[in-house]
């Protein structure tokens, strides 16, 4: 990251910056593209247009934003996934409206973007909506992003090259970068983590020769990436089961279904890739009452997440407490008494919010679950 | 990261100057050691932790590439670029090259390594001599009937160093090629082990070994320890480099006979040799002929040359029994080759490496793994003082064996180019 004073930065100055501080990064893009092409002998020469791999004839892709009223957000997210670099051909664009309460989402989409086909998911929860996406998507690849992001214009393409090269890998998962940070909880939130799982490609994968226990390594599975910018092979879904509707409830952010599902891909043996080349900008909450709502919701979605993995999962159940105590200790409690002697740390309320909402997610997954039985019970 | 993980690991080459390709069927193993080499150039290895899955797609090992290498591979690039292709090194002419393989009743190994020595691609005339040094059991004859190319000598004497030298003896090429029956090579070897030779001053080309597979514990742990290999960067090595240390100068780190070539002229140079028949396996220093043989040759003014590139793949020892009677016997003939310095050559070095950094060297290893800075096991540190220990008495006893057996004949007769002497070469 390069950061600027408010006068600015002229082009030639830009330049010698970020060659001073990127040359051996963009080197080894260069003798990647070398290796690509078969050829490395063109790489002294710079060329003004730099060896790009060649666009995939890819598989066709689903696209799917789970939105929940959020007609003022949609045109700039649909606005970008109308602009990406993708055959029209290859591209299956979908809004799925969880329980509105009005029809806006749908006169927007209807009205304004024919291209974009539109479905509602009247029970409310996002995992929900996620479940309709995939039963609605017609591509073997499901793509998910959400209302309050814009993609680049080479998402598609980077999601679609990996799984076109790699036909072990399962799920992708991308860079989210933020789209502005304006607002004090914007620098707030990139200053808790942000959403940014670094710029280096990682493939991820629980070793079958070792036995090594998942949880050990891939428990902690935030570090994969985040709901806004995740994709998958569609028949995955057929083998390992839909998202988890039990984590929605109580969460309609963000229940830690993404994470659950990222763990859960791993556990049955799948591989998963961080393509940091499929980039995608979050706009950041702009309050502080909705910065902290967030952060609470992190913390339920998380432990909710680890509760549900332990559950399904007797094997891993050590594994998960001992991560569950830790990340306690760690994130939660060792920040919370930062706040006491630092002057620097990280506001104590927003802090207190993500430990109040860890707690109230140990109990969260088994609560959800005896309410949908009962519904069950009560509909039989 | 769990024991069981550290092996099998799979081995594979990949020349980046072409395409390339996934590989299949590493469901396994954990990690792939890639050796990567442009075109005629060995750059590195990588390992990729591809954890069981079953193929490694190519982007994969381009991105393993490329995080590792990049800087390599681009310098490398820039510089062929500048070059062109205008000052290609001077190319050595065709000549006559002999290749000798002492074997011990090992027919597989011995199959493998026939097949990679018959299908080299070179300018030279080859000749390859297979020494069989336990003629009574006959399988080795089985194996080299095989070839019609190929001819076959005996050596009743046990020991390497006996057998080595009666293949050097009927060798007829102005170079000797020394390898073991564990190699296999691949096709451009022996034009790439050779060409140093066009500068005059050299005596000694030596190439680097990798290793075949890595599936036991034992072959991990030897690559671990250092396997056979020197490393992927080319170095020389002189009379000057020789006397340039206080210490003992390290002739162990210069090659070895698994994969070394020599001027056919220095086994008649006076001041040189045949291979030392009290050192090598199967006598009871077990080993460091090779290491006495490029000691005489230096001091003699001869250059040696380390040519990565000229690689053989050799398959290591599957067993941990046979991996510590490798380690001990390396320990001995360690100290075995230092005592043969001091007596025969004077070099009084060899008491400071014996006394003083040999020591330190094992006592700083031990350390390292106390500390946990390495997992290079106790036991095999403890296994090479023993071996370290025994190197005093064992060789006196090979060389009362060798007062029983004889030195062997004499080199024959000099004739033609061959008898140049080191001397007014190296003048």
């Amino acid at each position: 990251m390069l950061t600027f004073g408010s006068e600015g930065c002229g082009g030639t100055e830009l330049g010698r910056l970020i060659t001073d501080r990127f040359a051996a990064r963009i080197q080894r893009h260069l003798v990647a593209d070398g290796l690509f092409a078969g050829d490395l002998d063109d790489l002294g020469a710079v060329k003004a247009d730099c060896a790009r791999r060649p666009p995939v004839d890819g598989p066709p892709v689903t696209v799917a934003v789970c939105t929940r009223d959020g007609a003022d957000r949609l045109p700039a997210c649909l606005d970008a996934l109308l602009a990406l670099e993708y055959p029209a051909s290859l591209l299956d664009l979908l809004v799925v409206d969880n329980a509105p309460v009005d029809d806006a989402t749908a006169s927007l989409v209807r009205s304004r973007y024919p291209a974009v086909r539109y479905v509602v998911e009247p029970i409310p929860g996002l995992d929900r909506a996620r479940n309709r996406a995939i039963l609605e998507s017609t591509a073997g690849i499901v793509a998910f992003t959400d209302d309050d992001v814009s993609v680049d214009p080479g998402w598609v393409e980077a999601i679609a090259r990996i799984f076109a090269g790699e036909p072990d890998v399962d799920a992708v998962t991308g860079l989210v970068v933020p789209a502005e940070i304006d607002a004090p909880a914007q620098r707030l939130f990139e200053e808790y983590g942000g959403f940014s799982r670094g710029f280096d490609r990682r493939y991820e994968r629980v070793d079958t020769v070792s036995g090594e226990r998942a949880a050990r390594r891939h428990g902690g599975a935030g570090r994969f990436g985040t709901g806004a910018n995740m994709a998958f092979r569609r028949n995955i879904f057929e083998r390992i089961g839909l998202f988890d509707i039990a984590l929605d409830v109580g969460t309609p952010a963000n229940g830690g279904g993404d994470l659950e599902m990222f763990f859960r891909v791993l556990k049955e043996g799948g591989t998963l890739v961080y393509e940091p080349a499929a980039i995608v900008a979050h706009r950041h909450r702009r309050t502080y009452e909705a910065l902290r709502t967030q952060l609470a919701n992190n913390g339920i979605g998380f432990y909710a997440y680890l509760v549900r993995s332990a559950m399904h999962y007797p094997d891993e159940r050590a594994a998960f407490l001992r991560l569950g105590a830790w990340w306690l200790w760690w994130w939660n409690l060792r920040r919370f008494a930062q706040t006491f002697v630092s002057a620097s740390a990280y506001p104590r309320d927003l802090v207190m919010a993500e430990l109040r909402g860890s707690i109230a997610g140990l109990g969260r997954y088994q609560q959800s679950r005896r309410a949908m039985e009962t519904t069950r019970g009560g509909d039989a | 990261m769990s024991r069981s993980a550290e092996w099998p690991i799979a081995v594979c080459s990949v020349d980046v100057s072409r395409p390339i390709a996934p590989l299949t069927g590493l469901g396994r193993y954990s990690r792939v050691r890639v050796f990567v080499s442009h075109g005629d150039r060995l750059i590195g290895s990588v390992d990729v932790w591809h954890r069981g899955a079953d193929t490694l797609s190519a982007s994969r090992m381009i991105d393993a590439l490329a995080d590792r290498h990049s800087e390599t591979l681009f310098r490398y690039a820039l510089r062929r670029q500048l070059e062109g292709t205008a000052s290609a090194s001077p190319r050595l002419a065709p000549t006559s090259v002999s290749i000798v393989v002492p074997t011990c009743d090992r027919p597989d190994d011995l199959q493998r390594c026939l097949e990679s020595l018959v299908r080299q691609r070179t300018r030279h005339q080859v000749e390859i001599i297979v020494v069989d040094n336990r003629p009574s059991l006959g399988r080795t004859k089985a194996v080299a009937s095989r070839f019609p190319s190929v001819r076959l000598v005996e050596e009743h004497r046990a020991g390497l160093s006996y057998a080595r030298n009666a293949g050097i003896l009927h060798a007829t090429g102005t170079l000797v090629v020394a390898t073991d029956d564990d190699v296999a090579a691949p096709d451009t070897w022996i034009e790439k082990l050779v060409e140093p030779f066009s500068r005059p001053e050299v005596m000694v080309v030596t190439g680097h070994v990798l290793p075949l597979e890595l599936e036991t514990e034992a072959q991990c742990r030897f690559e671990a320890y250092g396997g056979l290999g020197k490393g992927f960067a080319a170095f020389e090595a002189d009379g000057a480099w020789l006397r340039s240390t206080r210490d003992a100068a390290p002739t162990w780190r210069l090659g070895a006979t698994a994969n070394a070539a020599f001027r056919a002229a220095v086994f008649q140079d006076p001041a040189i040799g045949l291979m030392h028949v009290a050192l090598g396996a199967g006598t009871p220093t077990g080993c460091s002929e090779d290491s006495y043989m490029f000691y005489r040759i230096l001091r003699a003014g001869g250059t040696l040359v380390y040519e990565p590139s000229a690689w053989v793949w050799h398959r290591h020892r599957e067993s941990m029994p046979s991996l510590r009677n490798q380690i001990r016997a390396y320990s001995t003939g360690h100290v075995a080759y230092h005592l043969l310095t001091l007596m025969k050559d004077g070099d009084r070095r060899a008491i400071v490496r014996l006394l003083y950094s040999l020591p330190r060297h094992l006592l700083v290893r031990a350390v390292q793994r106390l500390r946990r800075h390495s997992d290079y096991p106790l036991s095999l540190i403890a296994l090479e003082i023993l071996g370290n220990l025994m190197g005093p008495i064992a060789l006196w006893r090979s060389l009362r064996r060798v007062r029983r057996l004889g030195p062997g004949p004499a080199p024959p007769v000099a004739k033609g180019t061959n008898a140049v002497s080191l001397e007014s070469q190296a003048t």
